[in-house]
């Protein structure tokens, strides 16, 4: 929590104290827009402080987050958003500069949205016996935006990085190919969120790619991946699992069968190589564990949600 | 006997003064070189390495030496201990060692202009600020060692032959 103050002017964190760690603990989103009070989200609620934030405030903002560097930020403000220290995210809005049609940068920021990494460390601790048998089942975790994918995929790459005591299971290999550096927040190529010891990132790389580097270069016993869903993420999944690797990825959707009505996934799902398929929903909040199948689409869980959380 | 004292120690005196001028030149000459030296390193640290700011200057500032070196370790120290811009952080590293320096307004105002580009501006406008600011040190460059040539030895003979002139005159 302090890194992220560290960033703020004086004059915003100075705004911010009257929070108390209750406040903090839940704080989801600080956000910083020119000739507007600040705005802070916390548990889903929204609350404005009376402090308008001038455009000199706003670029101390931009220096903190720089180290009074933009030129270092170029890939930054080509992709909208900056990883800070703690694995926290900074979206970026303003101009945009455009180069042959395509976004070369956002200049003259107006907006700037902090948002908090929270690591829910332990979530996937229910889930170990169902996805592992004497080995790690590849598995999708399949849900709607904000259901809590990527904190769950976290976790269990800890878990499997880390291995676990109880279930007997040893640390393995761990690759993370993390386009958007969401699972684990890299700042100058180093995971600034908590992982076992055998954990390797591809931070920003894109996923195909990404998966191939990484099961010639780095060869990983357990695949890291979020979000598939493009023809090359399916042909790189083909690869890593006929070369022996375990994959464990997220996807967006309901239940099973969109994944069979994307045609992207269609041709892995006809292959029927994921063993195991992780369900989620905002049911009972995000996080909400609607179902765990296995291949035969068989409910190892049935009828039983529970939520981490 | 004391008159051969006084007399010395006016020839001394002059003497020294000449070779001081003539040092001071030869000394702008030297920083302004300095000063080039550094900024090209910080073209490399910014533009091949990526450094940030204040990495690259501190790295600059143990490659080097004297008043140069000074400037650039404070400006990093700024950096990272206060809330303030690049701009202002370079222009309080430039007043604090300039009077120690051997450098002249033009060089300040050169440096100063420099430092209002300093971090604001993408991998290509920055490398472009730096090269401007390498250019125009490099003409007072040229220009302070045209004079430390031309003038210096001439600073160096007329202390002592000024020191001549006072005796003669006494006497």
């Amino acid at each position: 929590m302090d890194t992220v103050f560290d960033f703020l002017p004086a004059s915003i964190r100075e705004q911010l104290k009257v929070l108390d760690h209750v406040d903090l603990e839940k704080l989801e989103e600080i956000r910083i827009r020119i000739g507007k009070p600040i705005e802070v989200n916390i548990a889903g609620y929204t609350r404005f402080f009376p402090f308008v934030v001038d455009s000199n405030t706003a670029i101390q903002l931009l220096n903190n987050l720089g180290k009074h560097s933009f030129y270092t930020l170029e890939e930054e403000l080509k992709r909208g958003y900056i990883t800070i220290d703690g694995g926290h995210r900074v979206g970026l809005a303003g101009k945009v500069i455009l180069e042959n049609g395509s976004v070369k940068a956002i200049r003259d920021i107006s907006s700037f949205n902090i948002r908090i990494a929270r690591e829910k460390i332990g979530i996937a601790n229910p889930l170990i016996p169902y996805l592992y048998d004497r080995r790690w089942h590849n598995t999708v975790i399949i849900g709607p935006p904000q259901t809590g994918k990527t904190s769950l995929l976290r976790d269990l790459a800890r878990i499997i990085s880390t291995g676990d005591k109880k279930h007997g299971i040893p640390p393995l290999k761990t690759a993370i190919v993390d386009e958007r550096s969401e699972i684990a927040g890299c700042v100058n190529g180093i995971p600034q969120l908590s992982f076992g010891p055998r954990v390797d990132v591809l931070d920003g790389c894109p996923k195909a790619e990404g998966m191939m580097m990484m099961i010639r270069s780095m060869s990983p016993d357990v695949l890291i991946v979020d979000e598939i869903g493009r023809k090359e993420d399916s042909e790189a999944i083909e690869e890593a699992i006929h070369a022996g690797i375990r994959l464990v990825t997220t996807v967006h959707g309901e239940s099973i069968d969109d994944l069979f009505s994307r045609p992207a996934l269609k041709s892995i799902m006809d292959q029927n190589i994921f063993e195991r398929y992780v369900i989620l929903s905002r049911q009972r909040g995000p996080g909400t564990v609607m179902a765990i199948q296995d291949r035969n689409f068989k409910h190892l869980r049935l009828g039983r949600v529970f939520q981490y959380d | 006997m004391i008159k051969l004292i006084g007399a010395l120690c006016i020839f001394l005196a002059c003497g020294f003064c000449g070779m001081e001028i003539s040092k001071r030149m030869a000394e702008r000459t030297k920083q302004l070189r300095l000063f080039i030296a550094a900024l090209e390193s910080l073209e490399a640290e910014i533009v091949y390495g990526h450094s940030l700011l204040h990495d690259a200057s501190r790295r600059i500032a143990s490659q080097l030496e004297g008043p140069v070196s000074n400037i650039f370790r404070f400006f990093s120290d700024k950096l990272v201990r206060e809330e303030t811009t690049a701009k202002n952080a370079w222009k309080e590293s430039l007043d604090k060692y300039w009077k120690k320096s051997a450098l002249k307004t033009a060089e300040y105002e050169i440096l100063l202009q420099f430092g209002e580009t300093l971090g604001r501006h993408d991998l290509e406008q920055q490398q472009k600020h730096i090269r401007l600011a390498i250019t125009h040190l490099e003409r007072e460059e040229k220009e302070s060692y045209r004079r430390q040539t031309t003038y210096g030895k001439i600073a160096n003979n007329f202390g002592f032959l000024s020191g001549l002139l006072v005796i003669l005159l006494l006497i």
